[in-house]
């Protein structure tokens, strides 16, 4: 629910107001109200030393996704009027990109605990890295990922 | 619970912009982040061996779900044959031409090849249709609940015949 609020804030006021208006997810507006009432005049808040930067990155990152999105679903026609090693490395480089930042959301939802998130993602940067590569030289050395797909389509 | 966060929200938008103005005037700064306290909270969980309530297993299944978690599913799905075909391309001696002179030469019938090319166009299709409605969601539009199930269905209808059309190919 509150992510609705978020979303309602990006399209109606551009990106500033997520994080000034951060203090004002229900759960700890009612936290705060009830910390009210038990001691008298203190109210407790979440405030971290990097909150401000740290959400303007996390904002960023969101719209940096979508963009990429975007630019991949750009790819599909140009990989079928213009295929060739610029659309080749391009679509090497968007689709890896746009898997490890997939995958890397996939294990923002599921993996607990400090140590195996910190795992996880060095799995997901050494899969992302052999992925990019082996990509990477399937164009320089084979026949190319347009290619590719054009002579599996006609076997 | 969305009237109070309106009600609450409004005036609660212009004061926000000082961070410390009247309402916060004796704010006392927690000494852990929101990260740190949800890590706590799961610490806490696996420590007293909580049992997690049910929850995929008696909340009713509806389109929208089946539609999301598909979405995943494709898309970590289709990740995975891409590191595959690139772990591969690596790995094995020879070259693409190679491998495809192989598969044709086991003749596999047309009907299979075209079974195929569906099944290997379809998660494909899925996922950039899904992903398409996905992005309209990110510029506000289409949140209501007939608007869900309707732009759901489209994306289904889409998906489908546009991996026949592949498979005639």
């Amino acid at each position: 629910m509150a992510s609705f609020v978020r979303l309602s804030s990006i399209c109606h006021r551009g990106v500033k107001p997520l994080f000034t208006r951060s203090s004002f997810l229900p759960r700890e507006l009612l936290a705060c109200r009830a910390l009210r009432e038990k001691d008298s005049m203190q109210v407790q808040v979440h405030a971290s030393s990097h909150s401000a930067a740290s959400a303007k990155a996390a904002s960023m990152h969101w719209t940096g996704e979508r963009l990429l999105s975007v630019v991949l679903l750009g790819m599909v026609p140009a990989a079928y009027l213009y295929p060739g090693p610029a659309v080749d490395y391009t679509v090497a480089a968007a689709l890896t990109l746009h898997g490890h930042w997939g995958i890397g959301q996939v294990l923002t939802d599921y993996v607990h605990g400090e140590t195996k998130i910190k795992l996880a993602n060095a799995g997901l940067y050494t899969l992302s890295m052999v992925t990019f590569a082996g990509l990477c030289y399937f164009n320089y050395k084979d026949v190319g990922i347009c290619k590719a797909i054009a002579m599996l389509w006609s076997i | 619970m969305a009237l109070l966060l309106r009600s609450i929200a409004r005036p609660g938008l212009y004061v926000s912009r000082c961070q410390f103005g009247v309402l916060y005037r004796h704010a006392v700064p927690m000494g852990t982040t929101a990260k740190e306290e949800m890590n706590k909270f799961w610490v806490k969980n696996n420590r007293l061996n909580r049992p997690m309530s049910p929850h995929l297993t008696i909340y009713r299944w509806s389109i929208p779900m089946v539609m999301s978690i598909t979405f995943r599913g494709t898309g970590v799905g289709l990740s995975g044959g891409i590191s595959l075909f690139a772990v591969a391309a690596l790995v094995l001696p020879g070259n693409y031409p190679y491998y495809l002179d192989l598969i044709h030469s086991l003749a596999f019938g047309p009907q299979f090849l075209a079974f195929t090319k569906f099944a290997l166009a379809f998660p494909v299709a899925y996922h950039t249709c899904n992903g398409i409605r996905h992005l309209m969601w990110d510029t506000g539009k289409g949140f209501k609940i007939p608007e869900v199930y309707r732009s759901g269905y489209v994306v289904c209808a889409v998906s489908v015949l546009t991996s026949i059309a592949m498979a005639c190919l």
